[in-house]
């Protein structure tokens, strides 16, 4: 397919030694009359500073109210390649993991019916698959769920779950964070497929709180691995740190942020009780320290992330609990974290902002939680005075 | 109440809505228990064998998902009439 614009501005992001999209746009554009178009609107969108996307709408496949986002052009008659520019959400594995055949069998298909672009993995986890015609998408999940794959979350729904690589390649994980991400991707099919929420849900996974999958600033339930027992310290390899440059105090002990580490040039001491599991000091000197004791997961609600204002991190509401299949009792908590959620939200409020106007008290009691210090979140400002009528009465 | 009945129930609720509010899935569930007396797992079940044909269908718009009756052509789209 020859080319169908000239594009000078965006000629001008294929220079530089990085790769770039527009270079890879255009070679799509070899074939595809999609990727030709995107590219042409593209160009006039930098010339004349608008965008001519036009979002939504009733696109999907029969039976599922997500996985598929409407995108059409605003300009059909002059980029009719564009007219229907869909993109198609694929529920990714666990850790995104892929056989190169598995790669190949995606990219085959999407080659037959989509304009052979992707951005592989856009931020909700999925695999994206950007633009095609809404009268592909039918013959699309055909060919994808009869070779096993399924379309993702989109909508009202509870999005893809989605998880760090854990146990699979990671001396840090405190769990197994690609089985609980597959677990619960089976066990939430329905809330998956068929929007019935008042917004969006996000469930995300980390093995320990580095947090890969930044669940705690983007996940409306955050579920992140953490221990119980001691850091063991190995004392010859604090010495190794040392005598490698490593300014122990300065990078380890002021950076603590308990203050629950010593170091007096020699010997390394860690106040356990006052730790926070933060995981700063480990991943830090990894050869040094190592979680001890029994294993489980951290539970924080509310956190989003939308691109202008009103970002949200999460709220720790559950510090230790014990995880392991067939994760009923994990199951059953997100349940109760959403049923109220879904009782007191008006459409397009995630729970982060539901608990902030209903307050915490509302939602720990429907949830069955106590009050805990850990839920604290800034000193003298969450004091949790579960006061009643009753109460005031005395 | 027999299936058949509840779904014609349910179309009808859905119909009243039509161009005066977008109706979630949960709006239907709450609105038809409340109107026929019958379980919301059976409404929604309904509904849902509704939506599979294509009698009823998911909308998305303004960043929240509803539910429909489809157009024309949707159903042309998905095959259902010619």
């Amino acid at each position: 397919m020859a080319k169908k614009y000239d594009t000078p501005l965006l000629d001008e992001l294929e220079k530089g030694p990085w790769p770039s999209f527009v270079t890879e746009i255009k070679k799509a554009g070899k074939k595809s009359e999609m990727a030709n178009d995107e590219l042409g609107q593209l160009e006039k969108s930098y010339r004349t500073k608008r965008g001519y996307w036009k979002h939504g709408g009733i696109v999907g496949v029969l039976g599922y109210g997500g996985g598929i986002i409407g995108r059409y052009s605003s300009l059909p008659d002059e980029f009719p390649g564009v007219a229907h520019f869909h993109t198609v959400r694929i529920n990714q594995p666990s850790g995104w993991f892929y056989s190169t055949k598995a790669l190949r069998e995606i990219v085959d298909i999407w080659d037959k019916y989509g304009s052979g672009l992707t951005n592989v993995h856009g931020s909700t986890g999925d695999l994206v698959l950007l633009g095609t015609r809404t009268e592909a998408l039918e013959p699309i999940f055909a060919e994808y769920s009869s070779r096993g794959w399924d379309l993702g979350g989109s909508g009202s729904a509870m999005r893809t779950p989605s998880c760090c690589i854990g146990p699979a390649r990671c001396e840090w994980a405190n769990i197994d964070t690609m089985e609980i991400c597959y677990q619960m991707t089976q066990r939430f099919q329905d809330e998956l497929h068929r929007p019935a929420f008042p917004y969006k849900f996000k469930i995300k996974v980390s093995g320990c709180a580095v947090d890969c999958v930044a669940a705690i600033a983007r996940a409306d339930c955050s579920i992140i691995g953490t221990w119980k027992g001691k850091i063991a310290v190995d004392q010859d390899a604090v010495k190794w740190y040392a005598k490698n440059r490593m300014d122990i105090n300065k990078e380890i002990v002021d950076m603590c942020p308990t203050s629950c580490i010593s170091y007096d040039g020699t010997k390394m001491t860690i106040n356990d009780d006052e730790c926070s599991r933060c995981m700063h000091c480990i991943s830090k000197m990894t050869k040094a320290l190592k979680p001890t004791g029994e294993k489980g997961v951290s539970i924080l609600v509310g956190s989003k992330a939308p691109i202008v204002v009103g970002s949200l991190l999460s709220w720790v509401i559950v510090p230790f609990m014990k995880v392991q299949p067939p994760y009923d009792d994990l199951y059953g908590f997100i349940g109760k974290i959403i049923e109220w959620w879904d009782e007191n939200a008006k459409p397009r409020e995630r729970l982060g902002e539901v608990i902030e106007m209903k307050g915490m008290r509302s939602f720990l009691e429907h949830i069955g939680v106590p009050a805990q210090p850990q839920q604290v979140k800034e000193p003298r400002k969450d004091p949790f005075f579960f006061w009643k009528e009753e109460d005031l009465k005395r | 109440m027999e299936i058949d009945e509840l779904k014609e129930k349910i179309f009808a609720f859905v119909q009243a809505a039509k161009g005066k509010k977008k109706l979630k899935e949960k709006d239907i569930l709450n609105g038809v228990s409340a109107e026929v007396g019958v379980d919301k797992d059976v409404v929604k079940k309904a509904m849902r064998e509704m939506i599979d044909i294509g009698r009823l269908m998911y909308s998305y718009g303004g960043g929240a998902s509803s539910v429909e009756i489809p157009s024309e052509e949707y159903l042309r789209e998905k095959g259902l009439i010619k």
